[in-house]
């Protein structure tokens, strides 16, 4: 590991320009990536997660968008700068859908062998045979076939290991997984996110996984950043997130994944309330409106990224403190929070 | 298919038989006399040689009968009756020839413009050109016709301004006949490629919104080659659909063209026809150009299959 890391994100903002005014949908983010690491980022929808991503890709920019603050790659900045250099060569993106992302009317094997002419300028037939083990690596049967198949004849998993092929054909040193397995069947989830890590591991690269679910990212992160209206709610190394969570956002994700030692038919914990107005945010903290902890000072201040160590959390009042649980003995013995949220007196999580 | 060829040649039979009376034609104004016994014996031997004297289904069956095996009967209205194939032989190529530099100046023109319109959708150049487009699109025909005509022929002089049909038919090597060409399929293919153009840059804005696009991009390929190499095949099918039927349309179209800069094809002749009430030419020129119309069209469905893997399953 290099002492420049990768890829430093400081304050990074995207906004949207809209009718109604400016939607921040990414609203001051600071991280740090070192090459060989992986970095899950976890969020609901509408939580800026992907626009974060495609905003330090700079893929996709609208007319109506804006950035600021500052994306370092390698050192140099990226924000708005043209990054078209970086595509497929040095930063690479897996995309949420594998049935919509690949070109129908191409032949599969053009589809790889696209990047691989354009940035390493191999020949057709180098190219090809380059091909043919990136499909070996990424577990495609009888690789040579499929190359003359167009994506409509190949399985969702099929077509998802097809992405990660041309993702990886140049080998980049980033890679962004953006929901790579959100639209596939879970026994085939399990296998692309493996994968994923192994084909990391033996390229060390650095890589951005994506996702909505704790659990997809638990295990196969080496950090987690938690996201929530444009803003970090908490960031801290995986197993830490895990062992010693401080913010009530992330608990309330945690718990509303159904889990296997549950009683049968049990119900299930979802979060309250719908993702914040991002044009205009609540006053304070942005997941006041839906914390079962909230207090009168987090609807009018503004939590910043607090840090314990290594950990970084943005709550006044965070799990696990003796404020913490003040608060929740407040909100339970009024019955509801400093939004209005209706509590039960005796809730678990 | 079949069923078509027959549908539209028993409505045009039909119709002729009806409006018109081919004695006429044959005898010239002999035709109309009731009361001189040698008139009326001319008649009743032309109805006999012409069959007119049978009912009009079975007059349909022998005609039908004589087209397929290539019979395409005689020119009444001409001198000496000459067959209708002759007829066809010498108008067919000039329109086929004219239609076909229409088309693919229509094609060539379209593709780049309407790329260049989807590309920079909504800005000021997309805007020019979408009212470029509709100007060339509500223009009649006669006028585009003048307008080029004027331009280019007498103003500048850089074409000619007649058409000789005496020039040799295929013109690579002269270059004669398609300089002379030129007018005329801009004339055609102008107000098509307008159309074209249209159908092409929306179909285009759709298929840049796709996740596949955004994918290409992604692995680094430019712009340019976004556009031209993942966008545009998915984006032909309404051009792809539009150019087989509008290939009735242009028929209708080249007849004015044909007769604004007097080259004499297929549109004139049926013009001339269908005014002497020349049966068996307005129903042999009417089923040349459905003959036409319907191959294209196949050609058109099996083109589909090239461009989209899909439809082949």
């Amino acid at each position: 590991m290099t002492d420049t890391p990768l890829l430093q994100v400081s304050d990074y903002r995207v906004g949207f320009r809209t009718p109604r005014g400016l939607a921040r949908a990414v609203d001051g983010v600071s991280f740090t990536l070192h090459a060989g690491k992986t970095l899950g980022i976890v969020g609901e929808s509408g939580s800026g997660k992907s626009v974060l991503n495609r905003g330090i890709m700079g893929l996709a920019k609208s007319a109506h968008q804006i950035e600021s603050g500052s994306v370092l790659f390698n050192g140099a900045e990226l924000v708005n700068q043209d990054r078209q250099a970086l595509w497929g060569d040095e930063i690479s993106m897996i995309f949420q859908d594998p049935m919509t992302s690949l070109n129908p009317v191409m032949k599969v094997g053009k589809q790889v062998t696209e990047p691989l002419r354009l940035h390493l300028n191999l020949s057709k037939s180098d190219a090809t045979e380059r091909v043919v083990e990136l499909f070996t690596a990424v577990g495609i049967p009888s690789p040579r076939e499929r190359l003359k198949q167009y994506p409509h004849e190949l399985s969702g998993g099929m077509r998802q290991r097809v992405m990660i092929a041309i993702a990886l054909a140049a080998e980049p040193e980033l890679l962004i997984a953006d929901e790579p397995t959100t639209a596939l069947d879970v026994t085939v989830q399990k296998f692309i996110l493996d994968l994923l890590m192994r084909l990391q591991a033996d390229r060390g690269m650095a890589m951005t996984l994506i996702t909505h679910d704790l659990g997809v990212a638990g295990g196969r992160t080496d950090e987690i950043l938690v996201m929530y209206g444009g803003r970090v709610m908490e960031h801290a190394e995986t197993d830490d997130l895990f062992s010693n969570m401080r913010h009530p956002y992330t608990e309330a994700l945690l718990a509303s994944i159904p889990r296997l030692d549950h009683a049968k038919h049990a119900r299930l914990n979802p979060i309250p309330g719908s993702p914040p107005d991002i044009i205009e945010p609540p006053a304070g903290c942005r997941f006041a409106p839906r914390c079962r902890y909230a207090q009168d000072r987090c609807t009018t201040e503004l939590p910043e990224l607090d840090h314990d160590g290594n950990h970084g959390y943005s709550c006044f009042y965070p799990v696990g403190s003796d404020a913490n649980a003040e608060a929740l003995a407040t909100n339970q013995q009024r019955g509801h929070t400093a939004t209005g949220l209706q509590i039960r007196a005796k809730e678990t999580v | 298919m079949v069923l078509l060829l027959v549908g539209v040649s028993m409505l045009t039979f039909a119709a002729m038989s009806l409006l018109g009376d081919p004695l006429f034609n044959i005898l010239g104004p002999i035709a109309g006399d009731t009361e001189n016994p040698q008139n009326i014996a001319l008649q009743d031997e032309a109805k006999a040689q012409y069959h007119l004297d049978k009912p009009l289904p079975e007059r349909y069956v022998r005609w039908a009968g004589d087209f397929i095996t290539g019979d395409f009967g005689v020119q009444f209205s001409t001198d000496g009756q000459p067959p209708v194939l002759n007829l066809v032989k010498e108008r067919l190529p000039r329109t086929l020839q004219l239609m076909v530099i229409a088309q693919i100046l229509a094609l060539a023109i379209a593709i780049p413009w309407g790329v260049f319109a989807a590309s920079r959708a909504n800005k000021a150049s997309d805007k020019v050109s979408t009212f470029v487009a509709f100007g060339l699109v509500s223009l009649p025909n006669f006028a585009l016709a003048v307008i080029l005509f004027y331009i280019f022929a007498i103003k500048l002089d850089w074409l000619p301004d007649t058409y000789e049909a005496t020039d040799p038919f295929w013109g690579f090597t002269h270059g004669h006949r398609l300089i002379q060409l030129i007018l005329p399929a801009f004339t055609l293919a102008l107000p098509i490629a307008a159309v074209f153009q249209r159908l092409l840059r929306t179909d285009l804005i759709t298929t840049l919104q796709e996740d596949f696009i955004l994918m290409a991009r992604s692995k680094g390929v430019s712009k340019r080659r976004v556009l031209f190499g993942h966008a545009l095949r998915p984006s032909m099918f309404s051009v792809l659909t539009l150019f087989g039927i509008n290939a009735a349309t242009l028929i209708g179209g080249s007849l004015v063209v044909e007769i604004y800069f007097r080259i004499p094809g297929i549109g004139t002749a049926i013009v001339e026809a269908v005014l002497r009430e020349d049966f068996p030419v307005v129903l042999a020129l009417v089923m040349v150009i459905t003959l036409a119309f319907v191959l294209l069209n196949f050609l058109v469905d099996l083109l589909y299959t090239v461009l989209d893997p899909r439809v082949r399953s």
